[in-house]
């Protein structure tokens, strides 16, 4: 995804009433975690089960809150997600990293990338997959559902080999 | 000193305070010892009690934050420390029972005792670190830590036993339901 699509995704969920953004870095998204850290509203985690339990607290006290990671880190996650997130029907909106969505990807995504959209669809998420055209329309959904006080994800692939 | 007798003589000095439970036997004795509106009860999510706690402390900077941990949730999480570490909110107090053991599973053995939390937490800038191992001792840190600023750790050494107290009856929903209602 375009850096500038990034960037203006980062600007319009914080216009729009997303007030803290917490997570592991992803290389998919980093000019999104780099307009984040610009605006001095990011808080890094060393695991992303951690930057859910940072966001439940934060969402608790009633704000907006988002959760960025890796797939690799969303598997990290299933069982807070499941335990915490779903069972307590906490409203957080998760923006996933897909690598090992191009089949040249690193060998370390392959299988990950490859059961992403299985696992996400088992979990019962409802999802997005955001590109450079209907990004808008989609953190629109995004900021919908969690405002109905829903649990949903908006997936950035990872569409350049580097 | 068990945990439940610890945990009594916390609640009846802090009062009315907001407490965020480990899941296990933590939650099911605060539960059993003090049930009310203000404290979150974590049923699963093992270790994740002191990061939800950080998110609250940083959007409640007027609000003290006890978080109830046990040694092997704290063991499961310890990059939180750092987390928590390096945001410093004034607000959080750490308490952790420890009795080196994953109790709530069977009483199987975790590797607090051979190594040291409270200079890990120290390390990872926590400003007021407290190791205790009676209830004298302890009833002067709860005196202490009214004055002291966070992130504090109480670092309480226990004993395994004591009766365990019923479970958690109250719905997950629910209980989020009723914490967020006195936040605001």
């Amino acid at each position: 995804m375009k850096e500038n699509t990034q960037k203006k995704i980062f600007n319009f969920l914080v216009k729009s009433g997303i007030k803290n953004f917490v997570g592991v870095p992803d290389s998919t998204m980093k000019h999104f975690i780099k307009e984040g850290i610009t605006k001095k509203k990011i808080i890094f985690t060393t695991r992303e089960e951690e930057a859910i339990g940072i966001c439940t607290g934060m969402s608790l006290s009633g704000e907006p809150s988002l959760v960025f990671m890796q797939n690799a880190g969303f598997a990290n996650s299933l069982s807070t997600i499941t335990s915490l997130v779903e069972l307590y029907k906490i409203p957080l909106i998760l923006l996933i990293g897909w690598r090992g969505f191009l089949k040249n990807d690193a060998p370390e995504h392959e299988k990950i990338g490859k059961i992403q959209p299985q696992l996400i669809k088992s979990l019962d998420i409802s999802s997005r997959i955001l590109n450079d055209k209907n990004w808008k329309k989609n953190c629109e959904w995004a900021i919908k559902k969690n405002s109905q006080g829903k649990l949903c994800a908006l997936i950035m692939k990872r569409d350049f080999i580097d | 000193m068990i945990r439940k007798k610890a945990m009594e003589q916390i609640v009846n000095s802090i009062g009315n305070e907001i407490i965020i439970s480990a899941n296990g036997y933590v939650s099911r004795d605060l539960f059993n010892v003090n049930d009310k509106e203000k404290n979150f009860y974590m049923i699963g999510s093992m270790g994740l009690a002191s990061s939800i706690g950080l998110g609250l402390a940083i959007k409640n900077p007027k609000k003290r934050i006890f978080i109830f941990d046990g040694d092997g949730n704290i063991l499961m999480n310890l990059g939180s420390l750092t987390t928590i570490g390096s945001i410093k909110p004034k607000n959080l107090v750490h308490v952790v029972f420890d009795n080196s053991s994953h109790e709530s599973t069977g009483g199987q053995p975790t590797n607090s005792n051979l190594i040291k939390i409270d200079e890990i937490a120290k390390k990872c800038n926590y400003v007021n670190v407290y190791l205790v191992k009676s209830n004298i001792e302890l009833k002067k840190i709860l005196l202490r830590i009214k004055k002291n600023n966070g992130p504090i750790m109480i670092l309480i050494k226990i004993k395994k036993g004591g009766n365990i107290g019923n479970r958690i009856s109250i719905k997950p929903e629910k209980i989020k339901e009723r914490f967020m209602k006195t936040l605001r």
